[in-house]
């Protein structure tokens, strides 16, 4: 307990995070070299494109593991949406795009529908991602077509995943200034927890 | 198709009239009746050929009817011979359906038009038969009939090639000939003189230029090729040291083995070959392996005759035949010549050495010949004179073998200064001793020319040059011919009898294929087959096939051993119990074995299928090239092909291992089981044919559990050649 | 033959199996043989392989008459102008060369198979002892040295020619004209023209393993002409609206707290 400090996420919750990001982090950057060849050069920084294929093929693996803990812990609280108050803050888009008035603002709870909808695209995806991963790795014995759309899909996953990844970064880090210490220290001030989840703020504090 | 051209007129007239024996008029002795022709001795099985001759006048000049109308001329003859063979008995015999064999008889039958050409081109599918040489004839019949002898994109064409069957053949690797063709001799043949006289033939046309009236040059030419200066007149050049061949005798691989297997063969060389695989009836083989005493192979890879005493069945211990296995090397490794069916000899070039301990042909034999001289010169023996007085110098400066001498010694030089004066001339010729020999037309019989083969006199100009590494590319012609290309024998003639293509008067009968024409007073084109003038010219001219004595093509070909004309036999195992056409079911001069391997089961319930044998693309002959890996993984391993219709029969399922037997042996292999093989029905009776490459043994590749083809195939051949009858036996098969 | 773009004719109509080239390219290529069985057929090995790169298929059909029909195709990689293996080659070691041939740069490939998926003709081979997929290169080696591919050089009947494209597709229409009979030219017309034609005495149809309409898999085509853009697009577009996010709202700071400080009870 700190004072005027509230405990946002437990150690677990922490590491599970963190070897998501990094290792989608990761994935993004060693995807993109191998769709774009003007991104080669982290190729040659992994000593050859060879390698950087196994480094996104291992840490796809850490992905999928990561992922399939931070489904188990999050689904209830990120996955699901509550109506109408979600709908009324997605239709305002969370006040980050233009001003909104405080009034019409629904009380946000521990994850914002802007959140949870990262977390729906990263857990549907990445599964998605993890199961047409593993048609290109071990293509061998499987049509021709289906994996041509194996391809398809995991391509699609980055132009999904990427832009939903930045937002969470730019949002978790300068577009919101107190969140980032949620996923290092734990601890967050409560006044940004009441700026940014009231709700989830009120229901702690009970 | 024989019938067919006669009886449509197909042939070419002028060309069947004068160019060959169609218009001679045979003996009124001669004749044919239920399969045999006339003096057939049913005791000794063989032919007594004085019937088969053609009418000469009181001054020996062939009596001919050039309207072709005498019922005794050879045309008549030939209709009635082959009056029986219509089109519905050839179709019930061979199995072929009318519409097939007409349209092959009318394609083929065009070509007797003058200005058309057909050729045949021909390989062991023909000739692995009892009646192999008489397929042959049958279509030299055919080719003379529709004037495609001696003509661009004529001829007969034995396939040959790749193992230098036609070099090899020209220089003698079979047993009844020493190079170039020339004769065996034989023991009552004691003297030159009477060996000459045999073999040199007469005419007394003088019409006919008999080119075998030169026989006496080619063959005192040879003698002083193979002995040097040791062969004088006086010696008889070394006739007397040649080695001779029984009267009557036959010495085929076939025969060598029936004799071997009686004991009676203390020794035997066998050189880049694989007998154990390639000779048929192989477990006659490989038990005459095993009685000899000594055995020496020459070969690039192991093979299952140089280890036949290790092979299936057989118990080392129980073998006391000494065996040496010597590392040859293939062409790729030594250079030397090679001779191609159109009998152009080509220069080939050493791309590589041979590898470890792996010497040439020519070094081995130099080496082993090297001891055999030094051992006789020291220990004399029975006699010693054709070893010693051979020529042996064929090494280079390094001791090593010299292809370029030995061809040089094959060619031909003058063996001392020949100065030919023409006084009504004025011209003299000076051809020094040592020079090359530039052509047959200029050896001797006098010992003062030396040629190992008088065919290939003329591949070396005077000066040396070597003709055979020509490689020029012009072709005036636009036939194909380049001239200027290596050397073809004889006299780099391109064409033999070309002559042939032209009119009496020296026109070409195609005149938009011009092999040869006359213009004013000499031939231009090819190398004419002499440079006499056309045959209007009645003093001067003669007729074009000048290798026969008669200087004609044989429509009746009284050479033949079993008949001057073709007659159909079946094979002497077949699936017909009796001759469709008579009461000789087969070939009556074939010469049958009497070993104990040697059965046979004609139209045997046992052995229901008709089997012929073949070669894969991808190996060679007995299949060193197994040892090749990647040839071995294009065609792994032996196989049978066998129709659906027959499969579905035995229950078969295609890649499916099968047994093959025959009254003689049994191997195994995997079933093809293919469309390409359709059952057809040969008079009224549907047969069956399966087909096996014979390339396959027991020693190669590891693991087989399959042996050799040839364990199924019969000793038994055509009596002209003694080339086994691969193409035509019974087998049973059955799940392996 | 330098600086030509150059296209490999192979009409089937003079093939005779012979194999001459298969064996010329394992030769020339340095590939090692596999140990095989008979399987009830003249084609062996069964399939291409990592180190087989060209084969001849057997096929037999029954044409007209209930007459057999034994039918030969050389197989191996067409060379593609729209070639679907450079398309999804992640890191270019499939390239168009001078020539227009697809070479393989084998320092590059790193054994991801795509170009196996991708495929229309099912060419490349994927060798898991190198982690290297391999195929056809149309002998870029020899070209370069001004040499006809070693397929070509073996070829005894004349079945397979190389030459400048225009000239090679020319001649195959005339030879097909020639052999009239349902005979037809492959290759010109698709993925902007192979470099490896072939005269068809029968409908492309027919021949076993070879596509009727070859054409670059609709899925790829999404994939790198759409999705790869579109990937950029919202790579640098979500990057910039959040620059200018930044710059027009600013960051969202926590509102300081003045409600009454429990003590941060969790």
């Amino acid at each position: 307990m700190k004072k005027g400090m509230i405990k946002a996420t437990s150690g677990f919750e922490r590491l599970v995070h963190w070897c998501l990001a990094l290792s989608c982090l990761t994935l993004c950057f060693t995807g993109m070299a191998m769709m774009y060849h003007s991104m080669d050069f982290i190729g040659d920084m992994m000593g050859g494109m060879g390698n950087l294929k196994t480094v996104h093929n291992y840490t796809g693996v850490v992905f999928g593991v990561a992922l399939i803990f931070a489904i188990g812990m999050w689904w209830k609280e990120a996955g699901l949406f509550s109506f109408p108050a979600d709908w009324q803050w997605i239709s305002c888009a969370g006040g980050y795009l233009w001003h909104v008035d405080k009034d019409k603002m629904p009380q946000v709870g521990k994850y914002n529908p802007g959140q949870k909808i990262f977390f729906l695209v990263v857990a549907l995806y990445g599964i998605i991602m993890c199961i047409s991963g593993y048609f290109m790795w071990f293509p061998e014995g499987y049509a021709k077509g289906l994996l041509q759309n194996m391809y398809l899909l995991h391509a699609l996953g980055f132009v999904l995943i990427f832009p939903f990844f930045f937002i969470h970064l730019y949002l978790a880090t300068i577009g919101v200034p107190g969140s980032a210490p949620a996923m290092f220290s734990g601890w967050v001030t409560r006044a940004w927890a009441k700026t940014n989840h009231p709700k989830w703020l009120k229901e702690i504090e009970k | 198709m024989i019938k067919y051209i006669i009886d449509n007129n197909l042939i070419h007239e002028e060309y069947v009239k004068y160019y060959t024996n169609a218009s001679f008029i045979v003996s009124p002795d001669f004749s044919f009746n239920d399969g045999l022709f006339s003096g057939f001795n049913q005791e000794t099985g063989k032919y007594n050929k004085a019937t088969w001759t053609t009418m000469k006048d009181e001054a020996g000049i062939p009596v001919r009817d050039y309207t072709l109308q005498d019922p005794q001329c050879v045309y008549q003859m030939l209709k009635k011979h082959y009056e029986r063979y219509s089109l519905d008995v050839v179709s019930s015999v061979t199995g072929v359906s009318k519409e097939d064999l007409l349209t092959v008889y009318k394609a083929y039958g065009a070509t007797g038009a003058p200005d058309k050409a057909g050729t045949e081109c021909y390989a062991l599918g023909w000739t692995h038969h009892t009646v192999g040489s008489q397929n042959i004839r049958c279509m030299s019949i055919i080719q003379l009939l529709l004037g495609n002898m001696g003509i661009a994109g004529g001829g007969i064409n034995a396939l040959r090639g790749e193992p230098n069957v036609q070099g090899s053949t020209d220089h003698a690797i079979l047993y009844n000939i020493l190079p170039g063709y020339l004769k065996m001799p034989t023991p009552s043949l004691q003297t030159l003189a009477e060996y000459n006289e045999k073999y040199t033939t007469k005419s007394s046309d003088p019409m006919s230029a008999n080119w075998y009236q030169n026989y006496p040059k080619y063959s005192v030419s040879f003698l002083k090729a193979v002995f040097g200066e040791t062969a004088t007149p006086e010696d008889e050049f070394g006739y007397s040291w040649l080695p001779k061949m029984e009267d009557g005798k036959a010495y085929s691989i076939m025969h060598l083995f029936d004799v071997m297997l009686t004991g009676k063969v203390e020794g035997f060389v066998c050189w880049a070959a694989n007998c154990a695989v390639s000779t048929p009836n192989s477990n006659k083989v490989r038990n005459a392996l095993q009685k000899l005493k000594w055995m020496v192979n020459v070969n690039i890879f192991d093979n299952e005759t140089a280890s036949f005493w290790k092979g299936p069945g057989v118990n080392p211990a129980n073998v006391d035949t000494e065996c040496f296995l010597l590392p040859g090397c293939p062409t790729i490794e030594k250079q030397g010549s090679q001779a191609n069916s159109g009998r152009l000899i080509q220069w080939a070039y050493q791309a590589a050495n041979p590898p470890g301990d792996a010497l040439s042909d020519g070094d081995i034999m130099m080496r082993i010949m090297d001891e055999i001289r030094a051992l006789y010169a020291k220990e004399g023996g029975a006699s010693p004179e054709p070893i010693l007085n051979l020529k042996w110098d064929y090494r280079d400066a390094q001791g090593k073998f010299d292809a370029v001498k030995c061809a040089r010694q094959i060619a031909g030089h003058y063996t001392k200064d020949v100065i030919i004066e023409d006084a009504v001339k004025g011209t003299k010729e000076v051809n020094l001793k040592g020079e090359n020999v530039p052509g047959f037309p200029k050896l001797m019989a006098d010992g003062s020319t030396s040629s190992g083969n008088w065919l290939c006199a003329g591949t070396f100009d005077q000066k040396g040059v070597n003709l055979m590494q020509r490689r020029g590319k012009d072709d005036p012609t636009g036939l194909g011919l380049y001239l200027n290309w290596a050397y073809a024998w004889p006299m780099n003639r391109r064409v033999i009898y070309n002559r042939a293509s032209c009119d009496l008067n020296g026109k070409p009968y195609n005149p938009k294929r011009k092999l040869l024409e006359w213009v004013g007073d000499k031939w231009v084109g090819d190398v004419a087959d002499g440079g006499w003038p056309p045959m209007a010219n009645k003093e001067k001219g003669k007729y074009p096939f000048i290798m026969k004595a008669d200087g004609v093509g044989s429509v009746f070909g009284p050479g033949m051993v079993e008949g001057p004309f073709s007659e159909h036999y079946e094979p002497m195992e077949g699936p017909l119990e009796k001759h469709p056409l008579s009461s000789r079911r087969t070939n009556p001069a074939v010469t049958i074995f009497k070993s104990e391997f040697d059965k046979f089961a004609n139209a045997d319930a046992k052995f229901p299928y008709v089997c012929t044998t073949y070669s894969a693309t991808e190996h060679w002959c007995t299949g060193f090239t197994r040892w090749q890996p990647w040839l071995l993984e294009a065609m792994p391993e032996a196989y049978i092909e066998i129709s659906e219709k027959l499969a579905g029969e035995l229950g078969l399922k295609n890649g499916e291992r099968v047994k093959v037997s025959s009254v003689r042996g049994s191997t195994t292999c995997v079933a093809m089981v293919t469309k390409r093989m359709t059952p057809f029905k040969v008079e009224g009776k549907t047969v069956h044919e399966v087909g096996m490459p014979f390339n396959y043994g027991w020693l190669w590749p590891e693991g087989t559990k399959d042996d050799a083809t040839n364990l199924l195939t019969p000793s038994v051949g055509c009596p002209n050649t003694f080339c086994p009858e691969f193409k035509a036996f019974m087998v049973n098969i059955t799940k392996a | 033959m330098k600086g030509l773009e150059l296209v490999k004719l192979i009409d089937l109509s003079r093939c005779t199996a012979c194999r001459g080239c298969q064996i010329a390219c394992k030769q020339w290529n340095n590939l090692p043989a596999s140990k095989t069985n008979n399987f009830g057929s003249y084609q062996n090995p069964p399939d291409l392989q990592w180190n087989t790169w060209t084969l001849i298929r057997f096929q037999e059909i029954e044409g007209q008459n209930n007459k057999v029909k034994w039918l030969f195709r050389k197989d191996g990689c067409m060379h593609c102008t729209d070639a679907a293996c450079i398309k999804v080659c992640p890191t270019q070691a499939l390239y168009h060369t001078e020539f227009g041939s697809v070479a393989v740069d084998y320092d590059r490939c790193i054994g991801c198979k795509a170009c196996i998926t991708a495929c229309p003709f099912d060419v490349p081979r994927y060798d898991s002892v190198t982690n290297k997929i391999y195929k056809c290169d149309l002998c870029y080696s020899r070209l370069k040295a001004n040499q006809p591919p070693a397929c070509v050089q073996s070829c005894p009947t004349g079945a397979l020619q190389i030459g400048a494209k225009d000239e090679m597709i020319a001649k195959a229409y005339k030879r097909a004209q020639e052999l009239g009979d349902g005979a037809t030219v492959y290759g010109d017309k698709y993925v902007d023209g192979t470099h490896v034609i072939y005269v068809l005495p029968q409908k492309a149809a027919v021949y076993e393993k070879l596509p009727d309409r070859p054409e670059v898999p609709a899925p790829i085509l999404v994939w790198k002409d759409v999705l790869k853009p579109l990937g950029l697009i919202a790579t640098g577009g979500v990057i910039g609206a959040a620059i200018v996010h930044y710059v027009t709202h600013g960051p969202k700071a926590p509102i300081e707290d003045n409600s009454n400080d429990q003590g941060g009870a969790v």
